[in-house]
């Protein structure tokens, strides 16, 4: 606690020195807190419209999934799903928002035409292509979703932290500092006041001590005096 | 670098995403959730190819307490749930905890 430092005018300029730094670092920090807060506001709108999009496409494609399941058959889907051969790819990049890195998602080869599904067009009902379809839409929004979401996620992690340590610095560090820095003024003063006192008995002692010489030296006078009345 | 999309699911689930090219893929039979759907999660996650883990929201159930947790925090590969009650509700959790206030129930009502 306080009670550790030493109570030397050395020490109390480096802690002053510290709340300063400490001050200007809290008030950084809250900035950029209500600023990742207001980023976050705007990622959270988008991620909400992102999200009843995926939903609605996720609808869609069951619906039209199991329509082929229904008028197909379980097999004939299952066997036209194993035999694509194009995969969908994603790329990310990072993109910064206020030095959180989030990811933007590319995606390639998700959206196939007819020929490019690999299987065969003679074989499957247009049902199938229109299930993959749909599936091939529901992905594109997966993909929309992730990239929103993981923003969401790096975001929040950052406005977590950047909170911590803006409550360390206003609720721990800088009442420590406070109360040190006040400790040390307390003892300062202290001090100077011994001091004071010091000197003022130190003075009164002397100006005593003067006196009795200057009575003893009266004394003596007195004595020798008395000697040479004798003469 | 690039990579690739995952599902996690019932044969059900996965067949539809197949159709649209997925090509990792898990299959875990309902019955088989409770014991085999961990295994299946933490491979995915362990795969550095994998970009995106695509599942059912109710799956996430059927998940030990550790595995749901990583997943739900996991940011590669991100998680993308389905179904079920809109946005991932280890999400909204972490909202509550960063900002202090539920802003998806706020936005739901």
């Amino acid at each position: 606690m306080a009670k550790d430092v030493k109570p030397t005018r050395k020490n109390l300029m480096a802690i002053e020195d510290r709340i300063d730094l400490s001050t200007r670092g809290h008030s950084t920090l809250e900035k950029k807190r209500d600023g990742l807060i207001m980023e976050f506001m705007d990622i959270l709108d988008q991620a909400q419209d992102v999200r009843s999009d995926l939903d609605d496409a996720y609808t869609d494609a069951q619906r039209n999934i199991n329509m082929a399941r229904a008028m197909d058959g379980d097999v004939a889907v299952r066997g036209a799903a194993a035999a694509l051969k194009e995969h969908p790819e994603i790329t990310t990049r990072s993109k910064n928002i206020m030095g959180v890195v989030v990811p933007e998602i590319e995606s390639s080869k998700v959206k196939k035409s007819l020929d490019q599904r690999g299987y065969g067009v003679v074989g499957t009902s247009a049902r199938i292509d229109e299930a993959a379809e749909a599936y091939e839409e529901l992905l594109e929004q997966v993909i929309l979703a992730a990239e929103v979401e993981t923003a969401m996620k790096k975001m929040l992690e950052e406005i977590e932290t950047t909170k911590r340590r803006v409550n360390a610095l206003e609720f721990k560090l800088l009442p420590e500092l406070h109360d040190a820095q006040e400790f040390i003024e307390q003892k300062l003063e202290e001090q100077e006041r011994e001091e004071i006192f010091r000197m003022k008995k130190i003075k009164a002692k002397k100006e005593a001590e003067e006196a009795e010489e200057a009575l003893v030296e009266d004394d003596e006078e007195v004595k020798y005096e008395t000697v040479t009345a004798d003469d | 670098m690039s990579q690739e999309i995952a599902v996690i699911g019932s044969p059900d689930f996965t067949t539809g995403f197949r159709l649209a090219g997925v090509r990792r893929f898990a299959n875990v039979p309902d019955a088989d959730k409770a014991e085999e759907l961990d295994d299946a999660v933490e491979q995915m996650l362990a795969d550095e190819e994998v970009g995106i883990v695509v599942m059912h929201d109710e799956d996430l159930d059927h998940l030990s307490r550790n595995v749901r947790r990583s997943v739900e925090t996991s940011v590669e590969p991100v998680l993308v749930t389905l179904g079920g009650s809109g946005s991932s509700s280890g999400l909204r959790e972490q909202i509550k905890r960063a900002i202090g206030i539920d802003l998806m129930d706020e936005d739901q009502q």
